[in-house]
This record gives C-alpha cells, structure tokens and sequence, in this order.
C-alpha cells in the first residue's frame, strides 16, 4: 500500500522521459485493425458494455453496424441496451446531469474521440487512446482509487479493471540530463485479471480499432473508391496530356 | 497552317484521336462524379430510420376499439372488429365503388389484404386513416343507423369531414363518393398474435 | 428591324441557330473576344496553370457548397451535428464534405502559386495594374469567405478561432468593443454570430468573388496576358494583325489547362481518398470536439493558409513596438535628408513622424498586431507603385533579385511555419524579423529594384517547341 502511495506520488513529481503535451507519458502506436470485422465486431461489443453505460456515441446509429458484418438481428440481441429500435443512435444510458454530478464532468461523447485526440508529433488518437486504456494504475490519492499515465488525474474510473487486473507502475531513479529522475520501466501486477496481459492488449486493440472505425465509418470505403478514382484519373491525364501534346506540336 | 492554328476542324488524325478520347474519358468521369452528388438527395439514414417499421402491441385492444399510430408520418389505424362488424361487410357490395379492391391493387391492396376483410387477421383491420380523395383524416362512425351525413340504413364505417366521403369497416369506399379508392392497407406482417410490426411485410 | 445578319436557307440547323441568337446576343462575339482570337504568349510555363485551376476550385467549391447547405443546420445547437449527419447519413456526404474541406485548402494553395507567379514575371505592371487590384481584392474576399466558413462546422476550434480573430476588432481605439459587438451580435461568438456568417459565406462573399474574378478576367483579356519573359507580344504583330508570339487561347490553352485540371485532379483526390485530415492541417483535430464557449483548447491556431499573416499578428509586441518606432523614424529621416522639397513638406513628415510615434506609443502593441497584420494584405495592393525595375520580369533582373525573391518565399513560409507553433521566446525573435523582412521587402522596393545590371530583354519570347 505504501509502496503504491510513493510510486504514485513519485509519479505526479517527476515524469521524465518521453513526455506528452498532456503531461503523459509517451504513446504507444495502435494496432489498427479497422479492416478486420472480427476485431472490429469484438470491439463493438466492448464499447457497448463497458463504455456506453456513461458514455455517449449520439451520432453513430446502431444499424451502421452492418457495415462490419453485422445483422440486424444480432445487434438487437446483442447490442440494444438504450434503446430498442436498431435505427436509433447510440445514445449512454447515464443522465448527463447525473454523470457530471457523480464525475465532477460530464462523460464526453465518444463518436469522435478517435479523430479528435490525434496530436501532431504525438501520434493518432487511437494511439491516444491504446496507451490510455492500458495505463491505469491503482491509486488511493484519487477519489474513483485510480490514476492514469497517459492523462494524470483522469476523473474516469479504470472500467476495464476486472479484465486487466490491478497494476502499479514501476520507477528507476536515474541521472535525466544531469539531474535525478524517476523514470518509468514497466508494470508490477498487484492482482490479477480475467485477461492476461497479452489478451488484454489485443482485447483494447479490439477496442480501439473500433473507436477508430466508429469516428469514421466510411474510411474503408473511402480508400476503396479513391483506388479506382485515381486509376481512372491517371488514364485520363495521360489521354489528355497526349491530346495536349497532339496541339502543341504545331508550334514552333 | 492557319487552318490548324484555328484548330476548328483537325486535319490531324491524332488530334482527332485523342479529342475522341478525352470526351470519352470526360463524359464517364461527369458521369461518376453524379453519381455521389445526386445520390444525397436520397433519403438519409435518418430519414430511413424515423421511418422504420413500427412495432405495436394489439392485446390491450378491446373488440369494437380503434387505436391509431404514427408510421411516415400517416397515422395508421388498428381497429377490432367484432364479429357483427365484418358480417355485415359481405351485404355492402352493391354501394361499394370497389367491393373486391381491385382498382390500383399495388397501390392500396398488398396480395394478403386481397380477401373480404382486406386484413390477415380477420379481426383486425390495419389501415392508413387518410381519406384518398384529398388526404384528410375520416372520423370513426362505428354505431350503426341514421347520423348526421350518413343514410339511414349505415352499417358503421368512417365518415371524411371534408367533402363526405364514407367508408365501411375494410376502408372500402362508398359509390359516388369525392374519394375514388378504398383506404390504404400499408404492408405490415404479424410477428405473434399480440405484437404487429406495421411497415415492413417481409423478413428481410 | 435591327441590323440582322442574314444566312443562306440551305445552311445546316445549327448554323441557323447560331445566326439567330448571334442577333440577338453577342455570342460568338464573345467567343472570339475571349477563347477562339483570343492571343496569348506561347510560352506559359507551369505557373500560369494556377489561374484556370483557381476558377476551377472556385466552381468545385461552390458546387459542393449548394449541396452541403442542402443538410447543413446553421444553429449553434445542431451545426456541429449536422455535419456529422452529413458525414454519416447523408448517401456520398462524406465525400462533399472532403471535397469542400479539401478545395478551401486547395484554393489557397492555387491562389499563393498564383499570386507569386505575378510577382515574379510582374504580372502587376503597366498596363496589367487593374487586374493586380482585382485579383488583391480576391484575396481579401477569399480570406474572408474562408474565415466565416470555419466557423460554420462549430468545432472547438471554428468557435475559438473566430474568439480570437473577432475580439481582435475590439483591440481598435474607441470603436472597438462597439465594433466587436456589432460583428458578433451577441456579447460572445454564439448563434448569431454563427447565421450571419453563414449568409456572408454562402451568399454575400460568393457573389462578390465572382463579380470581383469576371472584373479581373475581363480586366485581363483587355490588355493580354503577360508571360515569363515579360515581353509584350503586342509589341509584335503579324500581317494578320495577330500578335508573332500569341496562339489562340482556344484550342491551345483549352487543352493545356484540360491536362493541368487532370494532374491537379490527381494530387486532390488523392488527399481526399487517402489523407483528407492531411495530418490535421486541413481538417484540424480539435474541431472534432464540439464548441465549448467555457473551455479553451490548449492550442488554438488558425488554419495553416492564415499562418503567416497570424505570425506577424503575434510578434507585435511591446519590444516590436521600438523596433518599428525606429523604423518611422528611420523613414522620416530619409525623406528629409534624402530628398529634395520645401521646408514646410520636411515639417510636415516629421509632425507625422512624432504624431504616428504618439500613437504607436499609446496605443496597445494588440490594435498595432491587426494594424501590421491587415497592412502585410493591404501593402500588396500598392505593389504596381512600388517596383521600379526598368524589367518586368525575374528572367532579365540581375541575379542577386532572384536571391530576394528565394528568401521572401522561405521567409513566408517559415511566418507561416511558426504560426502554427505555440508562442516561443526563439519564435518570436524570428517571426520579429521576419515581419521587418517583409514589409522592408515591399516599402524598401522602390529603391533596391532599381539597383543592379538588368539583362537586356528581348523583343521575342523565349520558347523551345514541345
């Protein structure tokens, strides 16, 4: 428990090392695997039981699932906790004013989260947000008992705790530019979860991938049509850069 | 040599060659990039979903009752006939403009509302209440004999408040009446005896 | 009757409907006077695709704009939803929207191309000075159209952004508070703010542009187009009347600028398949967050094409404002010694001198920042009067220019560059000197374009057949 105490006030003192404009430690680089409906469709399912609970995603309707492999029938079985129509949007099952009091601020929306947290220089906000979801740390300072590398101070409880287990980072006191500094060298798992950390990784992968694909669920076919438009485009510059030439070799 | 400067009428056969081609080339690329802009004149998935099929529960609906929802934005009526209601449609043949809803079947009458009742389920009739003279909603005449508006010998039916148009209880329309077809049947299927899903009438 | 052509009965249909509306409206006139005997120099190189591929964007973007505006809500409450209604549910939206995203980017791309070609083959010259106005004009317009319509998405950024660029109106003397109000309609950016821009962006400044770009293209066609060696083609005609150097802008430039629009094409469908966000430059990251008037973001920027005006906004400090007292008084000190006039003029300059330096002296370095930042648009207007090279065009000027004109286009870009970083001590030193660079490279014009050995310049173009 001490031990807990120090390395999380060691923390709040003196992160060295990569640092982020949030103060957070440096971001791991996401999976990506907005093209794999199998990742894609487990994601869904994470999002809709752990995060819409206080979470929104208003702008992101249930039948667009679809588009990774589902059917209307297995989103109303599965998916439908908010709302019973599969048209509808995905809307949290907390009342805002609720959640700000309980929180101290309302659970944003997460329809974007994905595109809105990118950082230049930092990385994606997939990257964001897979370095976030597997950085919790046990910490008895705050008032929900946890902590986060990714966003010290972070008002969100850790909702993935039961699958990931209770974690402490680890801190090595080394010379930083020429001055002492706890620098971050890995985790020590205080109790264990349902998920080992390998299964947890690739389950936030999940996760993450279809937080990516839900902030813009038409990238895939984006990239789709965009081949065959430059495919075309490219026939019609060289037709009409030989037509431009057929003109001007007229001209001396 | 100012015959090709003007370059109206290309005496070259390469130029001709590629002018055909790039016209060629330009017409399909208009023609693709269309497409993407007039597709979002179509209905938007919003749209689709407020207009989606409609889920009603009819086991609170007592013999006799009407009660109307919302679908499209039409109101669609579910009414329990009692038995005495659908005798009496067989004797109305005779003042009715299109007693076996012939006219305009695709519009009006989908293939399982093609019998006495124009309904599935015989008890139930399922209707969109919009007169098809000029769109206004007729108002219930259930009880039987002379009213205001209506012959002596009414056998119950609705009645239009706005030009007289009268319909029996299958939304058949009367003769020489301002209204020239029976009420819509919208597609609709039953998915157990107490829960109607009025919008859709296929499993898709 | 009027005087009407007469064509013979046995000549084809189409020929006979020509004849008819040519009696009634100038169309083949026209078509003459602007595509078919229209001259140009032959020997356009790759800078001068960016004026037809500037009107091409200006149509993408006001096509795409009618059919966004179809969807789009301009209500502070649904805005930012609306949009992503039209990204999601509206069939083909996202790709609209991509293409309007992209084609604001595009057109400031196109337009800085464009505008420093004039610059370097001097465009902006005798007789050409009215089309260097209307096309300055433009610019401002297009600046405009591009500020109102960042607001429209009601991102975090589109309401910070427009905060920040609105109060900046406050910062002028005794007006100002009053002029931000009336701006903003509202004590803050809200929905009022947000339905008069969007009548400004989708009519008001739209039609002005287009009036504004047939004044510059007719203003053009008046005098004929200039070309990269600056020889006027004019100069030299034919038997036919036609200029030696000219060809008909039809079918030449038709089908050049046809294969410039292919390319250009390429590069602009590609970012909006593959890239649209453009590593958040040209769909910026945090305007995925809706508007929260109580919550700033930790990095407001303007968007990438305002960056280097914004540069010199910012490095208008307390500090700057002794370095440009100097300047004026550097400026006074010059006419007076320099020049030869009556006393009472030299007494004039200097009353100027110490009336500007009062002013600047009491009044807040922030209404000097738009002062500074307003007049690195206003000064390009003035760039006809300022050059006083006896050559038009960089070709013929001596070697060192081309240097002056290189170290314009890495110092605007480098403006820019720091315009996008957060405020630094080192950023501010550069963007300091920077801003001194530019206005000393425009105010100090009429003196070192004069200086140096300029090349003789031909009577012909120089042109090397394709």
């Amino acid at each position: 428990m001490k031990k807990i105490l120090l390395s999380a006030v060691l923390v709040l003192a003196s992160i060295s090392g990569a640092q982020a404009a949030t103060g957070g430690i440096a971001w791991d680089k996401a999976p990506n695997n907005t093209n794999d409906l199998a990742a894609l469709q487990n994601g869904a399912k994470l999002f809709v039981n752990y995060c819409l609970n206080c979470h929104s995603a208003a702008f992101m309707r249930f039948n667009r699932l679809k588009d990774i492999g589902l059917t209307d029938q297995q989103i109303k079985d599965n998916l439908l906790f908010t709302t019973d129509k599969v048209g509808e949007t995905m809307k949290s099952a907390i009342d805002p004013r609720q959640a700000k009091e309980w929180f101290g601020a309302n659970p944003p929306d997460l329809t974007l989260v994905a595109r809105s947290r990118s950082a230049a220089g930092q990385g994606t906000g997939a990257d964001y947000l897979y370095t976030y979801l597997r950085t919790y740390y046990v910490d008895d300072a705050k008032a929900t008992g946890w902590n986060n590398l990714a966003f010290p101070n972070v008002g969100m409880p850790h909702v993935l705790w039961e699958l990931q287990g209770k974690r402490a980072p680890v801190y090595a006191t080394e010379m930083v530019h020429g001055h002492e500094a706890q620098v971050f060298k890995g985790w020590e798992q205080i109790s264990p979860g349902k998920l080992t950390p390998v299964q947890y990784d690739q389950a936030i992968g999940d996760l993450v991938s279809y937080l990516q694909w839900m902030a813009e669920p038409s990238q895939n076919t984006r990239v789709r049509v965009g081949v065959w438009v430059l495919l075309f485009l490219s026939v019609m510059t060289f037709v009409t850069w030989r037509l431009n030439a057929a003109f001007w070799k007229n001209i001396k | 040599m100012s015959d090709t400067l003007a370059g109206n009428t290309p005496a070259d056969p390469s130029k001709r060659t590629w002018i055909i081609a790039s016209t060629c080339t330009g017409i399909v690329g208009a023609a693709a990039t269309a497409v993407p802009f007039v597709s979002t004149f179509q209905p938007s998935e919003r749209a689709k979903a407020a207009g989606a099929a409609v889920e009603v529960d009819i086991s609170a609906i007592k013999p006799g009752e009407k009660i109307t929802v919302e679908w499209r934005g039409k109101p669609v009526w579910i009414v329990r006939r009692t038995p005495e209601q659908l005798a009496t449609l067989s004797t109305l043949n005779g003042q009715l403009a299109d007693p076996d809803s012939k006219r305009k079947q695709d519009e009006f009458t989908p293939v399982y509302a093609r019998n006495e009742g124009r309904s599935i389920k015989p008890e139930f009739l399922v209707t969109v209440g919009i007169c098809t003279h000029l769109g206004c909603s007729p108002s219930d005449k259930f009880q039987l004999g002379a009213q205001a508006s209506l012959p002596d010998d009414w056998k119950g039916g609705f009645l239009c408040p706005c030009h007289g148009s009268t319909f029996d209880m299958a939304g058949r329309v009367y003769k020489n009446k301002p209204a020239p077809d029976n009420l819509e049947i919208p597609p609709h299927m039953y998915l157990s005896d107490s829960k109607l899903l009025i919008g859709e009438d296929t499993q898709a | 009757m009027a005087e009407m052509k007469e064509i013979s009965p046995n000549a084809p249909a189409g020929a006979k409907l020509l004849n008819w509306v040519d009696n009634r409206f100038p169309l083949s006139k026209l078509y003459n006077e602007h595509l078919g005997q229209y001259y140009a120099p032959k020997n356009f190189n790759f800078f001068y695709i960016f004026g037809s591929l500037a009107l091409f964007v200006l149509v993408i973007q006001i096509v795409t704009g009618i059919f966004l505006v179809m969807h789009y809500k301009p209500d502070a409450a649904l805005a930012f939803g609306s949009v992503e209604y039209i990204m999601r549910d509206v069939p083909w939206g996202w790709l609209i929207r991509y293409m309007h995203s992209t084609g604001a980017s595009a057109f400031f791309v196109v337009i800085y191309m464009h505008m420093f070609r004039g610059l370097i083959y001097g465009s902006y010259r005798k007789p050409r000075e009215l089309v260097w106005l209307f096309g300055c004009g433009i610019f401002l317009c297009l600046m405009a159209e591009a500020f109102m319509g960042y607001l429209l998405p009601w991102g975090q950024m589109s309401y910070w952004g427009a905060q920040v660029i609105v109060n900046l109106f406050a910062a002028v003397p005794f007006v100002g508070p009053d002029l931000a109000l009336l701006i903003r309609g509202d004590y803050v950016v809200g929905d009022a703010t947000l339905n008069r821009f969007f009548s400004f962006h989708v009519i008001a400044v739209p039609l002005v542009l287009l009036g504004l770009v047939a004044a510059h293209i007719i203003a053009l066609h008046e005098v004929g187009s200039n070309n990269p060696d600056g020889v006027e083609i004019k100069d030299t005609k034919g038997p036919d009347g036609h200029p030696l150097d000219g060809i008909p802008f039809h079918p030449y430039y038709t089908v050049h600028d046809i294969f410039a629009v292919s390319m250009f094409l390429m590069v602009f469908t590609a970012i909006i398949f593959f890239a649209p966000e453009f590593g958040g430059y040209f769909l910026e990251y945090n305007n995925f967050i809706p508007a929260d008037p109580l919550q700033t973001p930790l990095h407001i920027a303007p968007v990438w094409y305002f960056t280097p005006y914004y540069s010199m906004l910012r490095a208008i400090t307390g500090e700057m404002m002794i370095a440009l007292i100097a300047c004026v008084w550097a400026a006074a000190a010059l006419s007076v010694f320099k020049f030869k006039m009556p006393v009472v003029f030299k007494g004039l300059i200097v009353g100027a001198a110490v009336a500007v330096t009062a002013m600047m002296l009491s009044i807040d370095a922030k209404f000097w920042g738009v002062v500074v930042m307003g007049g690195a648009v206003i000064i390009l207007f003035f760039l006809p009067w300022l050059d006083n090279s006896p050559v038009k065009s960089i070709r013929y000027r001596p070697d060192w220019h081309k240097y002056m004109y290189a170290v314009f286009v890495v110092n605007f870009v480098v403006l820019a560059y720091l315009g996008v970083q957060p405020p630094s001590a080192i950023g501010e030193r550069v963007s300091q000197v920077g801003t001194l660079f530019y206005f000393g490279f425009f105010l100090l014009m009429p003196w070192w374009s004069g200086l140096g050995q300029a090349k003789p310049v031909p009577d012909r173009v120089t042109f090397a057949a394709h």
